[in-house]
């Protein structure tokens, strides 16, 4: 097998423990060249831990890691080399300008021409000023710091950790742009994110972690196929609440009932067609449908957040 | 190679208003203590009375069997002006030294840093030489002070050279300090923890030191002090070997130092603060 045709990540049963406490519960997933790798899971599922072990900023208790084709442990300078990487809580030294702390990491990195000039228009583009000292800037401007340097050398892998926190929405969209224009050229993206839409916007495959493991790894389209449908239906007179149960139609939940039963809302995973004959029994004035994406089955891995039937409607 | 240089001058480069902020005041301290030899020169008669009839036990703390020496040039600037040296360049390496890597690692600085390619041994070599360069740099301008003090001085005529001897012996000091409070930033904690452990046993070990000159029961503990091996009276001739034991220990806090750095999970921000071993530390996870 070539080196390309490698996956660029490979985690196999991965785990790190902080005494008792289990940050990383032997989780396996490949990332493969040139695409966008989403990384979903709340605070706390060990998403950062992940990524930090696969830049040897701390040591996994078990299991390997390859990245770009070298073990983290045994060549950090080359994983690193190869990789750029924006931290969730990007800190720098708080006294320098902005043009020398890029400096210092355009030296680290080799300061090629190449890059500087990169660094110069990604800083343009995102409007950073380079005159000004980082103690000046706020939290969203600090982030375009660690933006240019993960972006500026043009890495082979991008590791992005919560790449959007902080950035006002042009900024955002910009960052995504980014992520869309790396991956046109070759790179790989490994997006980890709590934000379910932008995950579902630029990855193509997304895993899901959950308290340490890997619930689910799949293709991004697929995983949103999966989710259900919502439906929101006007009616010209009200629904009696007993006639909204629904429990003989299966693949159907009742998410609302108001407007004394003028108004309902539905939530349909398996086909329409239930729904539809038992709506034709009454008077319908307007209907709504919404295809729900990855956050119904990002949530369907975090169960107990759904309203029981009995509290929906009235007593 | 090459990151060790960037971060080597980075480094440096960060560390320019230390040099001026520690270096300034030690060299008007050398200014300021020197013209004060031909005052105590002028009184001598008055003031050996008063220093012979001390005893013991205070006179331990201005130089013990040597405190007469106060009259002589050489001696007045041992007591006066290098007995202090390395108490204070202890505690500023004590200072260095614990924040050198803990410090930029508990304000998150270091994890960043550490995703360029930059080795755990370059950045760790790079900043200690720039950290031992500040030291040297402060040393310089504190000497610098001195002799401008010294030509100043109607009482005192040393060569530049000579009264540059007894740095070497602070300067040895210094690094053991810094070395040790550097092993200790790895070890423990949080870097406050290892700052004041380390300014611990400068004090500690400087008191000891002077006890011992009057109280012959703490002479084998006094051998434990690192202050015991700084030669006050230098400008007559360093000894190699104290200087040479002060460095050898300083090389081994280096590579334990080296070894936990090497080994350790780097910290993410907020790390560190007040915190003892036996509490626990809770790990922030994301």
């Amino acid at each position: 097998m070539s080196k390309d045709s490698q996956p660029i990540i490979r985690v196999n049963s991965l785990t790190k423990s902080y005494g008792g406490f289990h940050a990383l519960r032997g989780i396996d997933f490949e990332v493969q060249r040139g695409e966008v790798f989403g990384f979903l899971g709340p605070n706390g599922a060990g998403k950062t831990t992940a990524i930090r072990c696969m830049l040897d900023l701390i040591r996994p208790s078990s299991g390997s890691l390859l990245v770009a084709g070298h073990d983290p442990q045994r060549n950090p300078v080359a994983v690193r080399a190869r990789c750029g990487y924006l931290p969730g809580e990007l800190r720098f030294d708080e006294n320098i300008t902005v043009s020398a702390a890029l400096n210092f990491f355009q030296q680290l990195r080799g300061a090629t021409a190449a890059c500087r000039r990169r660094a110069a228009v990604l800083s343009d583009r995102l409007e950073l000023d380079t005159a000004s000292r980082i103690k000046n800037l706020s939290k969203g401007n600090k982030q375009k710091i660690g933006i240019v340097s993960a972006f500026m050398h043009e890495p082979e892998l991008l590791l992005l950790d919560e790449p959007t926190s902080g950035l006002d929405p042009l900024v955002q969209q910009t960052v995504m742009d980014l992520v869309a224009e790396v991956q046109h050229g070759g790179a790989t993206v490994f997006f980890s994110s709590h934000v379910l839409s932008e995950v579902q916007a630029v990855a193509g495959r997304v895993a899901i972690i959950r308290d340490g493991s890997i619930v689910e790894v799949s293709d991004t389209s697929a995983l949103s196929a999966r989710g259900k449908v919502e439906v929101r239906v006007r009616f010209t007179c009200p629904v009696p609440p007993e006639k909204a149960q629904l429990a003989e139609l299966s693949g159907v939940t009742l998410l609302a009932f108001e407007d004394d039963g003028r108004l309902l809302e539905f939530a349909v995973s398996e086909n329409m067609d239930g729904l539809v004959k038992w709506l034709a029994a009454y008077p319908v004035a307007t209907l709504e449908t919404r295809q729900c994406g990855l956050e119904e089955v990002f949530h369907a891995h975090y169960p107990g957040k759904e309203k029981q039937v009995s509290a929906i409607l009235p007593s | 190679m090459r990151s060790f240089w960037t971060i080597f001058r980075f480094s440096a480069w960060r560390l320019r208003w230390t040099v001026l902020g520690w270096g300034i005041p030690l060299m008007l301290l050398g200014l300021i203590t020197t013209p004060f030899y031909d005052l105590v020169a002028e009184n001598e008669r008055q003031l050996r009375p008063v220093i012979q009839g001390l005893k013991p036990l205070v006179k331990s703390f201005i130089g013990g069997e040597q405190a007469e020496d106060l009259f002589t040039p050489q001696g007045f600037l041992a007591l006066r002006y290098f007995a202090f040296l390395p108490v204070i360049l202890g505690i500023f390496a004590s200072v260095v030294g614990s924040g050198m890597l803990a410090s930029d690692e508990e304000r998150g600085i270091l994890d960043f840093l550490l995703a360029h390619p930059a080795g755990r041994s370059s950045v760790f070599l790079g900043r200690l030489a720039a950290t031992f360069l500040t030291m040297v740099a402060i040393l310089l301008l504190a000497w610098f002070g001195l002799w401008l003090g010294v030509l100043r001085a109607e009482s005192l005529n040393f060569p530049p050279g000579q009264i540059l001897l007894p740095y070497i012996s602070v300067l040895a000091v210094g690094t053991f300090f810094l070395t040790l409070s550097l092993a200790l930033s790895m070890t423990m904690p949080s870097r406050v923890t290892a700052a004041m452990t380390a300014g611990f046993i400068v004090l500690a070990g400087e008191i000891l030191t002077n006890l011992a000159k009057a109280i012959m029961e703490l002479k084998l503990a006094a051998k434990f002090s690192p202050l015991t091996y700084f030669q006050t009276n230098a400008m007559s001739g360093l000894e190699i070997k104290p200087l040479m034991g002060l460095l050898a220990f300083a090389i081994i806090w280096t590579v334990l130092a080296w070894l936990g750095f090497q080994r350790r999970d780097i910290r993410v921000a907020g790390d560190g603060g007040w915190k003892l071993p036996f509490l626990g530390r809770k790990n922030r996870i994301n």
